[in-house]
């Protein structure tokens, strides 16, 4: 499969990541401050190592983002002769491109942690859900990953 | 061959008496040839901590076995018989003294329910014993099926999970805020017993740096020899809150030594760097507000003993499963020694 595709995906796939810390982030964060420990509060891991994960995942995912959502540019120059086609997911993208990018700038410089980053990073996989297979239901799309 | 048990622990006697019964390690293995000798005892193992003395023994015969038994701890301990022997419980049926050891080993019979520490010293009491050449047949199967059980009754049953004192509580929340804590660096604020005892707990779990504050220099000074920390000047406050993870809190001062305003401007300059804080202190030292600002985990005295309570309560539940698993192998145990019993009479038949 081609490049764009593939690191597209992979970096959906790391956004899951940091989505899923994210909220586990929250549940344990939770159980600290209401200092009710159930059954879960021992089987977790702890904030710092979630919150640390989440930073990787978003890292990573905005990284391979980059890659795929580049490629995917170059290879409608070549192939289309314009690099901007105008489709909705374009605009999705370059809307998650720039999220992710604040989000991690702001969690580099460590103006925000913990409990915001991991509520953003739940934010940020909605949108990427709604890029994914959102997108191409509402309006017709060049890329049917879902097909009505 | 009879099992015996003749012993004390935390409930059938007070610390003082315990304290003279005791036996030090180095006078073991001479207390095990005078028990051969002067009460007659085949196989003997002592087992001696700060909550129970107890001697388990395999004796030929029962023929005031017991009575020469009293009267040589009431000779070890330097108290009178009549004083010491009603705090003695004394158990001749292998039912009952098997039962007691792997209750004892499982730690249903401690002080702290469930807790780990005695199955380390039974372990090292057999053994010791063993080295002794004080061990044969008996002891070795017993205490072998004892540390068994124990191990079986800790991993199969909520026994030993959670923490029992407000020390490890502070440490298991602060594992789950920090993970490692080999990093963290940890402030002790007031000269509290229970403070000093978290701190303690927090250098056994391999806290990376500690810190010592308090209104005496001397205190401080005394402390930090104790725990290998750094004392600091009541003064640096201010900037020891954008340095430390963990703050322990443990003075008697009326009025709040922490209050929210300062906290929130500290985690504004700490950017946001989650900091534990530990408020020991009856009244209270941080203003309990704190406990609501982001990356902020704030626990008073009362919340780390809801959560001892709540464990204590846990392995309350657990009593029931662990008696089950003890009662089976005390069954197993039983039959093996019958068995083997039936053996060497055999072999005594055929040798005559």
């Amino acid at each position: 499969m081609r490049l764009h595709t593939w690191c597209s995906l992979l970096s959906y796939g790391a956004f899951l990541a940091a989505f899923a810390a994210g909220v586990l982030f929250l549940i344990q964060e939770r159980q600290l401050k209401r200092k009710t420990m159930g059954v879960l509060f021992r089987r977790l891991p702890a904030l710092e190592s979630l919150d640390r994960v989440n930073f990787c995942a978003i890292s990573a995912g905005f990284g391979l983002l980059t890659i795929g959502a580049t490629s995917g540019f170059i290879e409608s120059a070549l192939l289309r002769g314009r690099w901007w086609t105008g489709d909705p997911k374009e605009y999705l993208t370059v809307l998650l491109w720039a999220g992710y990018l604040v989000l991690w700038a702001l969690r580099r410089r460590a103006t925000l942690r913990g409990r915001r980053v991991a509520l953003l990073s739940i934010a940020g996989f909605s949108l990427v859900l709604f890029t994914f297979v959102g997108a191409g239901r509402l309006v017709p799309s060049l890329h049917p990953f879902v097909r009505r | 061959m009879h099992i015996l048990l003749v012993g004390l622990n935390h409930r059938s006697a007070p610390v003082e008496l315990r304290e003279r019964l005791a036996f030090r390690r180095e006078e073991l293995s001479a207390t095990f040839s005078r028990l051969r000798e002067e009460v007659g005892l085949r196989e003997a193992t002592i087992l001696s901590t700060c909550n129970r003395v107890e001697i388990y023994a395999g004796a030929p015969s029962l023929d005031g076995t017991l009575e020469r038994l009293h009267r040589f701890l009431s000779r070890h301990a330097d108290i009178e018989l009549s004083g010491l022997s009603p705090r003695l419980y004394s158990y001749a049926e292998p039912q009952r003294v098997v039962h007691h050891l792997f209750s004892v080993a499982s730690g249903l019979d401690s002080m702290v329910l469930g807790e780990a520490e005695i199955l380390h010293q039974v372990k090292e009491a057999y053994e010791t014993a063993r080295a002794a050449g004080a061990t044969g047949k008996l002891l070795n199967g017993l205490f072998q099926r004892a540390l068994n059980t124990g191990k079986t009754v800790r991993s199969r049953t909520g026994i030993g999970r959670g923490c029992t004192s407000v020390g490890t509580v502070a440490v298991q929340l602060a594992e789950k805020i920090f993970g490692d804590l080999s990093r963290a660096v940890v402030l002790l604020i007031g000269a509290g017993k229970i403070g000093e005892l978290t701190l303690k707990r927090l250098a056994e779990r391999g806290a990376g740096e500690l810190r010592v504050m308090s209104r005496t220099l001397e205190r401080s000074t005394d402390l930090a020899a104790e725990y290998r920390a750094t004392p600091v000047p009541a003064a640096a406050l201010p900037a020891q809150l954008l340095q430390v993870d963990i703050a322990i809190t443990s003075t008697s001062a009326p009025v709040f030594l922490l209050r929210r305003e300062e906290l929130s401007l500290a985690m504004r300059q700490r950017h946001q760097r989650p900091l534990c804080i530990v408020d020991l202190g009856v009244p209270r030292n941080v203003e309990p507000s704190s406990g609501g600002l982001e990356n902020i985990y704030l626990f008073n005295v009362d919340d780390l003993q809801a959560l001892v309570y709540h464990h204590h309560h846990e392995r309350q539940q657990a009593l029931g499963e662990s008696e089950d698993i003890i009662n089976q192998k005390v069954e197993y145990f039983l039959t093996w020694w019958q068995s083997e019993c039936r053996m060497m009479n055999d072999d005594v038949h055929m040798d005559a």
